[in-house]
């Protein structure tokens, strides 16, 4: 299968590309296992691919106690790099619970965190889906609605973000760092990710032509040892999360000092559950500290038929998370 | 004969690549197709415009309902010839170009103008228009024997449940395909298909031509599972008409979305269960089946078939109704009827062992049936008692009780057991064998091997009858220039071909044989030929150590050495003195971890008596093969509908989960013989055992896991959840 044809280029430096990608109708192609489905469905129909898989920008760097991976890097490498899996042991979780080893040797993490809703309405051409087609109306809601969202959605959309590995950085306050025509900026990985409006729904907040360089996670380490990524699914293997939970502690003295909870599957970003954290804090690491922190976990949910399920395993998979890292404390 | 374990004959040519399936021949000047699909799941076609279509580069011809007005009617050319639209998806033309990319451009430029009507998409929406269908496969759609319903109301226990299965899709890992042209008046069909004689026979209806004039190939193919049949005829017969518009060959493959709607479908079940013991044996059986069919053709699985005799009862009636919604027509799947009936049966059997306080196994052994009382026949043979007793023990079912609530690591396991059967068929069948004087043996047969190891036993029944290796026998399949074999499917082609084969190869033996004593010189010169054998190449006396070669021997005959063909018929199931079932008990271990949904199966022992096992290799790869794929129709396999508009959702391996390899539990397979000696070579089916019966083990292992009960399939996250917190 294959959808209409465009121009192909393949960006020599990244000052071209972006003065490529920034033309209308453009778009970049990094490992190209998001967009070329999208294509070959006639999802996506970019007049120019600007390939950017081969600019310099896969390099992973750690220094007192910074990380920054390329946008580049690919999910394959960055899981197996000594450095990810010692200081963020968590990330390499998340993305070894991605897709498969095919995917994650192309896949980049630029791409990863870009990647579009699996809604298989907005998949699907020709049914109504705001955030394909904005004002067709949204066919999830009032449809299947298994694998919507149940904080953050909107009448106009409740699809989710459906990367795992953004769920990770966001427990651990990763920021991006993106380029553009006019310069480069620095943003909170949630804040590229905007709330949808009542009838469409920009997936991103990046300008047209606006390239993501790197991910930065700044004194995180301190997490390595109690932390875990947890994923429910359908099946063992190469499915994307139903539910997960992407869980921090840092305990002193039989407290916990620090916590950091987000969860996938739930939201259209990665969904930091500030409110269970806040309730772990000052408290021993016991069973009833993290059952209230599943408690909080799914206050204000708005679940829909199909998915009502997944505040009951939200709360379960919170506590579930917690007791394996609190495990030993 | 013992039984062999050949390796897979096209083993080598498939893994090295050189294996060439039908939609990779590539005739030059060939062109590729695409189908432009209906956007509206009811209604009319008012009509197509190809103008845009026609200046996309490459764009070389458009064929529309107007062309097929040259074909025959019949059920196969409907869809093709009437304007009605059925379902979503529904192709309303194929378009050819030079390129594929270009073939789709032009398809999606198409514009079709459609007159919508409402759509039915779900079974509830038209239950009340419920209908019975003419027949369910080869028998009636309804049966009564005794008084169930009052024999209901003297039982000491009635379990009465629904259940209800979901809508799967067959995922051959080959899509269809075809390639094809026209020489003068004749068609050439290169087509992944389970039956190229039908097919070929299809063809000559729709274009009214002898079937002599028509060719169709299918040498190899990347699985079938039930739906390279006929609803990929219509869709085959638009690229015949393409070709012969545009005057070159044209191929059209369809896309794996495209393999949710256009081949059919396992259809969606509801099953209205009641069962009636007294002193925990069956007195009335009620099973009321209601399925999905589509609005242009009727087709029932025989889903309570097999309630009529699996067990031991004198009241029993069954029934099977159709619903028709607008979706795509169904079809058999592996383990058509069987998969969705006994995950009812075995799921109540289950519930009434429980309520009766019975350990499941004790209570089917307790009702077994000795004979078939729907037909009162004798079973031609029946060793599911064995079944039980030698699965229990691989598996360990006595530990259920220590081991059952036991934990490991984060699941709480459980066992269950179900049992499995499936009726012993067999179709009309030819088959050739020619003998080269360099002692090569050519085995011919028209079938086709869907990947199931046709190829390979076919050669090694022959090999195996002539005393030669296998490396000196090719094996031509899949070409209706050869003798006519059966289609693929029902699990009965290894029944068919083997007397088939057998024929062939005793005669000739006999010719070997009255060459060897015909000459007085010769080292068995003058013997019985009834005394000799055939083992090493080598043609032996029975009695003693004279034996003379093969190619010796050959070289006395006549100069393109020597060819024998066989035949055998079609089972006649009115006629048959005692009713064939292949029969099997799975047992499976499951962990579910409650607080989070997840099931897993962690270990499968399945135990099957299917007649004369000719290859344990290949057997035992269907039947894993089989336990796979009931594995993925009891936990993850199911095509979602949209209801508003009919639209299949999700038509990718991405959303149509079915199990990898990390899903994959222990498999222990055992194999228990039998001597049938009222089936021709003893041979039963065994493909189909294997994908039912599993389902209602991992249901019951689910209940003893954590005592909860699903009565519908797949088995979810949502079903297995803990809901209280
Ligand atoms: C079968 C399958 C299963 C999967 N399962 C999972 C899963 O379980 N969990 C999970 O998290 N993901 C999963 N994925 C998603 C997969 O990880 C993403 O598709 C992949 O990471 C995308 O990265 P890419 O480099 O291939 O992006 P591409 O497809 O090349 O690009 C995706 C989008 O991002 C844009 N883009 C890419 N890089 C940049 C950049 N640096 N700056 C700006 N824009 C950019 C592109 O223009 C495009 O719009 C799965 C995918 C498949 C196909
Ligand atoms: S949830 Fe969003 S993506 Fe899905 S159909 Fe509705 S608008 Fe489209």
């Amino acid at each position: 299968m294959s959808g209409p044809s465009f121009r192909y280029i393949r960006a020599a430096r990244l000052d071209d590309a972006l003065s490529q990608g920034a033309r209308q109708g453009a778009t970049y192609l990094a490992g190209g296992a998001d967009l070329l489905p999208l294509w070959k469905a006639g999802l996506a129909a970019p007049t120019e691919v600007i390939d950017i898989s081969r600019l310099p920008l896969s390099q992973v760097s750690y220094a007192g106690d910074a990380l920054a991976v390329g946008a580049l890097a690919r999910l394959s490498d960055v899981s197996a790099h000594p450095v990810v899996k010692r200081h963020h042991p968590m990330i390499a979780e998340a993305i070894l619970a991605s897709a498969s080893g095919q995917v994650r040797n192309l896949a980049t993490i630029g791409g990863n965190l870009l990647q579009r809703t699996r809604c298989t309405y907005f998949r699907t051409d020709g049914l109504a889906c705001n955030k394909r087609d904005p004002g067709s109306g949204c066919g999830a809601r009032r449809g299947e609605s298994r694998h919507a969202a149940l904080f953050g959605g909107s009448v106009g959309c409740v699809a989710t973000h459906a990367s795992d590995l953004a769920v990770a950085l966001a427990a651990l306050d990763a920021e991006i760092s993106c380029r553009g025509l006019t310069g480069e900026r620095r943003l909170a990985l949630q804040d590229l990710y905007p709330l949808p409006g009542a009838t469409t729904a920009p997936d991103t907040s990046l300008a047209d032509g606006e390239m993501i360089t790197a991910v930065h996670i700044d004194g995180a380490a301190r997490f390595a040892a109690q932390s875990t990524y947890l994923k429910v699914r359908d099946r063992a293997s190469f499915e994307f999360a139903v539910v997960s939970v992407a869980a921090a502690l840092r305990i002193e003295r039989g407290v916990i000092a620090e916590a950091r909870l987000a969860a996938g599957g739930v939201a259209p970003l990665p969904w930091r559950l500030g409110r269970s954290e806040a309730a772990l804090i000052g408290r021993a690491p016991t069973g009833e500290a993290f059952a209230l922190a599943g408690e909080l976990a799914v206050e204000g949910a708005t679940p829909l038929a199909g998915n009502a399920f997944k505040v009951p395993l939200l709360h379960n998979a919170v506590i579930r998370a917690l007791q394996t890292v609190g495990e030993g404390s | 004969m013992n039984p062999q374990t050949h390796v897979r004959y096209e083993a080598a040519l498939k893994v090295t690549g050189q294996a060439r399936y039908e939609g990779e021949v590539m005739p030059p000047g060939m062109l590729h197709a695409a189908l432009v699909e209906s956007p509206v799941a009811c209604g009319e076609v008012l009509s197509v415009d190809a103008a845009r279509a026609e200046t996309v580069p490459g764009f070389a011809t458009i064929v529309t309902r107007a062309d097929s007005e040259s074909l025959r009617p019949s059920g196969a050319t409907a869809l093709i010839r009437e304007k009605a639209i059925h379902f979503h998806g529904q192709p309303v033309a194929l378009v050819a170009a030079s390129t594929g990319s270009q073939a789709r451009e032009a398809a999606r430029a198409v514009h079709v103008a459609t007159r919508v009507q409402p759509a039915v998409t779900h079974l509830d929406q038209a239950a009340g228009a419920a209908f019975a269908p003419a027949a369910v496969g080869r028998f009636p759609a309804a049966s009564r024997r005794g008084d169930p319903s009052r024999a209901l109301s003297e039982a000491e226990l009635i379990v009465r449940n629904r259940y209800t299965t979901d809508v799967n899709n067959h995922h051959p890992m080959e899509p269809h395909a075809v390639v094809c042209w026209w020489e003068d008046h004749r068609a050439v069909v290169h087509t992944s298909t389970q039956a190229v004689f039908a097919t070929r026979a299809s063809i000559a209806h729709a274009f009214d031509m002898p079937a002599g004039d028509i060719r169709v190939l299918s040498r190899f193919l990347g699985g079938g599972f039930g739906c390279k049949g006929q609803l990929w005829w219509p869709w085959m017969f638009w690229a015949m008409l393409a070709s012969r518009k545009a005057g070159r060959p044209v191929r059209l493959e369809l896309s794996r979305a495209q393999m949710f709607t256009l081949v059919g479908r396992r259809q969606a079940t509801t099953q209205d269960l009641s069962l009636g013991f007294v002193d925990g044996r069956l007195t009335a059986i009620e099973h009321d089946v209601v399925a999905q069919t589509s609005t242009h053709a009727d087709f029932s699985d025989s889903t309570a078939v097999y309630t009529r005799l699996l067990y031991a009862c004198p009241n029993v009636s069954t029934a099977h109704k159709l619903v028709r919604t607008n979706e795509p027509h169904p079809v058999p799947m592996r383990a058509p009827g069987t998969a969705p009936g006994t995950f009812a049966l075995e799921s109540a059997m289950d519930e009434a062992a429980g309520q009766l306080g019975i350990d499941p196994l004790e209570l089917r052994m307790r009702n077994f049936a000795a004979h078939d009382q729907e037909s009162g026949r004798p079973w031609s043979s029946n060793r599911l008692l064995e079944c039980y007793r030698v699965g229990a023990e691989r598996f360990g079912w006595a530990r259920r009780h220590e081991r059952a609530k036991s934990k490991v690591g984060r699941w709480t396991v459980g066992f269950g057991m179900a049992t499995t059967l499936y009726p012993a068929i067999r179709q009309a069948c030819k088959a050739r064998v020619r003998l080269s004087l360099d002692g090569s043996l050519v085995v011919q047969c028209g079938t086709q091997d869907m990947g199931s190891g046709t190829y390979t036993a076919l050669g090694q029944i022959a090999a195996d009858a002539l005393g030669i290796p296998m490396a000196k026998v090719t094996v031509e399949l899949g070409d209706t220039w050869l003798p006519d074999g059966p289609f693929s499917g029902g699990s009965q082609v290894t029944a068919s071909i083997f007397p088939a084969v057998e024929a062939a190869t005793s005669k000739l033996r006999a010719m070997l044989a009255n060459l060897a004593v015909g000459d007085p010189g010769a080292p068995l010169g003058g013997r019985r030929p009834q005394e000799i054998e055939f083992r090493d190449e080598m043609v032996r006396g029975r009695s003693s150590n004279v034996a003379e070669r093969l190619v010796d021997l050959l070289a006395r005959g006549p100069a393109d050495g020597l060819a024998a063909e066989g035949e055998c018929a079609a089972t006649d199931h009115q006629a048959l003195a005692a009713t064939g079932m292949g029969y099997g008990a799975i047992f499976v271990e499951i962990g579910v971890d409650a607080e989070l949904g997840e099931i897993r199966v962690r270990r499968v022992c399945g135990t099957f008596a299917a007649g004369r096992i000719l290859n344990p290799l290949l057997a035992r790869s269907q039947f894993i093969g089989g336990l796979i794929g009931g594995i993925g129709m009891a936990l993850h396999e199911q095509t979602v509908t949209d209801r508003a508009t009919g639209c299949i959702l999700g038509k990718s391996f991405t959303d149509y989960l079915i199990p990898v390899h990390a899903d994959m539990p222990e498999f222990d397979i055992a194999m228990i013989e039998e001597d049938d000696p009222h089936l021709p070579g003893g041979v039963k089916g065994i493909g189909m055992l294997g994908t039912a019966g599993i389902q209602a083990g991992i249901a019951n292992a689910l209940h003893d896991a954590i005592g909860r009960r699903v009565r519908h399939l797949p088995i979810r996250i949502e079903d297995c959840l803990a809901s209280a917190y």
